[in-house]
Protein backbone atom coordinates (compact mmCIF):
# COMPACT_ATOMS: atom_id res chain seq x y z
CA UNK A 1 0.00 0.00 0.00
CA UNK A 2 2.78 2.64 1.15
CA UNK A 3 4.80 1.80 -2.13
CA UNK A 4 1.39 2.05 -4.47
CA UNK A 5 0.76 5.81 -2.69
CA UNK A 6 4.38 6.60 -2.92
CA UNK A 7 4.57 5.89 -6.54
CA UNK A 8 1.13 7.91 -7.20
CA UNK A 9 2.82 11.02 -5.40
CA UNK A 10 5.95 10.37 -7.25
CA UNK A 11 3.75 10.59 -10.62
CA UNK A 12 1.90 13.69 -9.69
CA UNK A 13 5.02 15.31 -8.71
CA UNK A 14 4.11 15.77 -4.63
CA UNK A 15 6.63 15.11 -2.35
CA UNK A 16 6.89 11.97 -1.03
CA UNK A 17 7.94 13.32 2.82
CA UNK A 18 4.29 14.99 2.99
CA UNK A 19 2.75 11.13 2.60
CA UNK A 20 0.49 10.68 5.98
CA UNK A 21 1.18 7.65 7.87
CA UNK A 22 -1.99 5.36 7.43
CA UNK A 23 -3.23 2.12 9.15
CA UNK A 24 -0.99 -0.70 7.93
CA UNK A 25 2.16 1.06 7.66
CA UNK A 26 5.19 0.78 9.33
CA UNK A 27 5.57 2.98 12.49
CA UNK A 28 8.46 6.06 11.50
CA UNK A 29 11.13 5.62 14.31
CA UNK A 30 10.79 7.78 17.69
CA UNK A 31 13.52 8.10 19.24
CA UNK A 32 13.04 7.02 22.72
CA UNK A 33 10.22 4.82 22.16
CA UNK A 34 10.23 1.25 23.89
CA UNK A 35 10.40 -1.82 21.20
CA UNK A 36 8.39 -4.53 21.36
CA UNK A 37 5.16 -2.77 23.48
CA UNK A 38 1.95 -1.32 22.25
CA UNK A 39 2.68 2.35 21.38
CA UNK A 40 0.75 5.33 21.41
CA UNK A 41 2.83 8.21 19.94
CA UNK A 42 1.15 11.20 20.48
CA UNK A 43 1.39 14.77 18.39
CA UNK A 44 0.55 17.55 20.75
CA UNK A 45 1.18 21.42 21.75
CA UNK A 46 0.28 24.27 24.54
CA UNK A 47 -1.49 26.06 21.38
CA UNK A 48 -3.79 22.92 20.37
CA UNK A 49 -7.39 23.25 22.70
CA UNK A 50 -8.24 19.49 22.57
CA UNK A 51 -4.79 18.17 24.07
CA UNK A 52 -6.27 19.97 26.75
CA UNK A 53 -8.46 17.05 26.61
CA UNK A 54 -6.34 14.56 25.22
CA UNK A 55 -3.32 14.85 27.42
CA UNK A 56 -5.07 14.06 31.09
CA UNK A 57 -6.84 10.83 28.88
CA UNK A 58 -3.76 9.38 27.59
CA UNK A 59 -2.44 9.94 30.97
CA UNK A 60 -4.93 7.66 32.51
CA UNK A 61 -4.81 4.84 29.70
CA UNK A 62 -0.88 5.06 29.98
CA UNK A 63 -1.52 4.81 34.01
CA UNK A 64 -4.16 1.72 33.60
CA UNK A 65 -2.27 -0.31 30.47
CA UNK A 66 1.53 0.54 31.21
CA UNK A 67 2.29 -2.47 33.38
CA UNK A 68 0.65 -4.58 30.34
CA UNK A 69 3.00 -3.33 28.17
CA UNK A 70 1.54 -0.11 26.90
CA UNK A 71 3.30 3.35 26.42
CA UNK A 72 3.14 6.16 24.94
CA UNK A 73 5.30 8.99 23.47
CA UNK A 74 4.23 12.37 23.49
CA UNK A 75 5.50 14.95 20.33
CA UNK A 76 6.02 17.85 21.39
CA UNK A 77 4.89 20.68 18.45
CA UNK A 78 5.40 23.81 20.67
CA UNK A 79 8.05 26.75 19.03
CA UNK A 80 9.53 27.10 22.83
CA UNK A 81 9.87 24.67 24.98
CA UNK A 82 8.72 26.43 27.79
CA UNK A 83 5.38 26.78 26.32
CA UNK A 84 5.54 22.78 26.64
CA UNK A 85 6.75 23.00 30.01
CA UNK A 86 4.05 25.82 31.43
CA UNK A 87 1.40 23.51 29.84
CA UNK A 88 2.44 20.23 31.71
CA UNK A 89 2.89 22.24 35.05
CA UNK A 90 -0.77 22.87 34.76
CA UNK A 91 -2.05 19.37 33.13
CA UNK A 92 0.96 17.05 34.32
CA UNK A 93 1.15 13.87 32.65
CA UNK A 94 3.62 10.86 33.06
CA UNK A 95 4.43 9.08 30.09
CA UNK A 96 7.37 10.37 28.03
CA UNK A 97 7.40 13.21 25.90
CA UNK A 98 10.20 14.64 23.27
CA UNK A 99 10.48 17.95 21.47
CA UNK A 100 10.14 17.60 17.42
CA UNK A 101 12.20 20.87 16.79
CA UNK A 102 13.04 20.11 13.34
CA UNK A 103 9.35 18.74 11.93
CA UNK A 104 11.45 15.79 10.87
CA UNK A 105 8.79 13.36 13.41
CA UNK A 106 5.66 15.21 12.24
CA UNK A 107 6.78 15.37 8.62
CA UNK A 108 7.60 11.63 8.95
CA UNK A 109 4.20 11.30 10.25
CA UNK A 110 2.58 13.72 7.91
CA UNK A 111 0.30 15.22 10.86
CA UNK A 112 -2.46 16.58 9.41
CA UNK A 113 -4.34 17.53 12.24
CA UNK A 114 -3.80 18.38 16.31
CA UNK A 115 -3.59 16.31 18.10
CA UNK A 116 -2.72 13.50 16.14
CA UNK A 117 -2.50 9.95 17.23
CA UNK A 118 -1.05 6.87 15.97
CA UNK A 119 -1.68 3.51 18.07
CA UNK A 120 1.32 1.21 16.94
CA UNK A 121 1.22 -2.56 17.70
CA UNK A 122 4.06 -4.74 19.10
CA UNK A 123 5.29 -5.28 15.25
CA UNK A 124 5.53 -1.63 15.04
CA UNK A 125 2.70 -1.58 12.69
CA UNK A 126 0.58 1.75 13.16
CA UNK A 127 -2.85 0.09 13.61
CA UNK A 128 -5.18 2.99 14.36
CA UNK A 129 -5.02 6.91 13.64
CA UNK A 130 -6.81 9.12 15.90
CA UNK A 131 -6.85 13.13 14.35
CA UNK A 132 -8.44 15.29 16.96
CA UNK A 133 -9.74 14.56 20.55
CA UNK A 134 -13.14 13.86 21.58
CA UNK A 135 -14.27 12.03 25.16
CA UNK A 136 -15.60 9.30 21.99
CA UNK A 137 -12.07 9.19 21.37
CA UNK A 138 -10.82 8.05 24.29
CA UNK A 139 -13.81 5.53 24.53
CA UNK A 140 -12.50 4.20 21.33
CA UNK A 141 -8.59 4.02 22.29
CA UNK A 142 -9.28 2.12 25.21
CA UNK A 143 -11.16 -0.91 23.65
CA UNK A 144 -7.89 -0.69 20.92
CA UNK A 145 -5.37 -0.70 23.57
CA UNK A 146 -6.65 -4.00 25.10
CA UNK A 147 -7.37 -5.57 21.89
CA UNK A 148 -3.74 -4.76 20.57
CA UNK A 149 -2.54 -5.62 24.03
CA UNK A 150 -4.07 -9.47 23.95
CA UNK A 151 -2.87 -9.75 20.46
CA UNK A 152 0.57 -10.37 21.59
CA UNK A 153 -0.29 -13.13 23.95
CA UNK B 1 6.26 41.61 -25.16
CA UNK B 2 3.40 39.79 -24.53
CA UNK B 3 3.97 37.35 -21.80
CA UNK B 4 1.01 36.60 -19.50
CA UNK B 5 2.51 33.30 -18.12
CA UNK B 6 5.45 34.91 -17.01
CA UNK B 7 3.93 38.01 -15.82
CA UNK B 8 1.63 35.30 -13.71
CA UNK B 9 4.85 33.38 -12.72
CA UNK B 10 6.72 36.18 -11.77
CA UNK B 11 3.98 37.61 -9.73
CA UNK B 12 3.75 33.93 -7.87
CA UNK B 13 7.26 33.84 -6.96
CA UNK B 14 7.62 37.44 -5.59
CA UNK B 15 4.56 36.60 -3.04
CA UNK B 16 5.35 36.16 0.26
CA UNK B 17 3.10 33.28 0.99
CA UNK B 18 3.95 30.02 2.46
CA UNK B 19 1.97 27.14 3.63
CA UNK B 20 1.82 26.71 7.42
CA UNK B 21 1.14 22.88 8.42
CA UNK B 22 -0.73 21.92 10.94
CA UNK B 23 2.00 20.85 13.40
CA UNK B 24 3.77 24.53 12.61
CA UNK B 25 0.87 26.48 14.20
CA UNK B 26 2.63 27.76 17.29
CA UNK B 27 3.96 30.34 14.99
CA UNK B 28 0.52 31.26 14.15
CA UNK B 29 -0.24 31.41 17.97
CA UNK B 30 2.30 33.56 19.09
CA UNK B 31 1.03 37.05 20.89
CA UNK B 32 2.76 39.02 18.01
CA UNK B 33 0.80 37.03 15.50
CA UNK B 34 -2.25 38.63 16.53
CA UNK B 35 -4.60 41.21 14.07
CA UNK B 36 -4.79 42.96 17.34
CA UNK B 37 -1.98 44.45 20.03
CA UNK B 38 -4.74 44.32 23.29
CA UNK B 39 -8.19 42.18 22.34
CA UNK B 40 -9.67 44.71 25.29
CA UNK B 41 -8.63 47.76 23.47
CA UNK B 42 -9.40 46.33 20.11
CA UNK B 43 -12.97 45.39 21.80
CA UNK B 44 -13.77 49.01 23.32
CA UNK B 45 -12.86 50.93 20.08
CA UNK B 46 -14.87 48.73 18.06
CA UNK B 47 -17.92 49.62 20.56
CA UNK B 48 -17.48 53.24 20.44
CA UNK B 49 -17.37 53.45 16.48
CA UNK B 50 -20.43 51.36 16.46
CA UNK B 51 -21.69 53.94 19.33
CA UNK B 52 -20.75 56.56 17.45
CA UNK B 53 -22.26 55.63 13.81
CA UNK B 54 -24.77 54.55 14.53
CA UNK B 55 -24.44 51.63 12.82
CA UNK B 56 -26.81 48.43 13.92
CA UNK B 57 -24.82 45.50 14.59
CA UNK B 58 -21.46 46.55 12.52
CA UNK B 59 -18.73 44.33 13.54
CA UNK B 60 -20.94 41.59 14.61
CA UNK B 61 -25.00 41.42 15.18
CA UNK B 62 -25.69 42.60 18.35
CA UNK B 63 -28.52 45.32 18.56
CA UNK B 64 -28.58 49.14 17.19
CA UNK B 65 -26.00 51.74 18.03
CA UNK B 66 -27.24 53.75 21.33
CA UNK B 67 -24.04 51.98 23.02
CA UNK B 68 -25.77 50.59 25.58
CA UNK B 69 -25.38 46.66 24.92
Amino acid sequence: MTSLRRAAAALLCVSTGALAVEVGDPAPAVAGAPGGQVLYVDFWASWCVPCRLSMPALDALYRKHGAAGFSVVGVNKDVSEDDARRFLQRVPVTFRWVPDRDDSLAKAFGVKAMPSGYLVDRKGIVRKVHRGFTAGTAAALETEIASLLGEGK
Amino acid sequence: MNCTVCWLAVLLLASACAPVAPYQRGYLARPDMAFEESPGTAKALEKVFVAKEAATGSATVGGSGCGCN
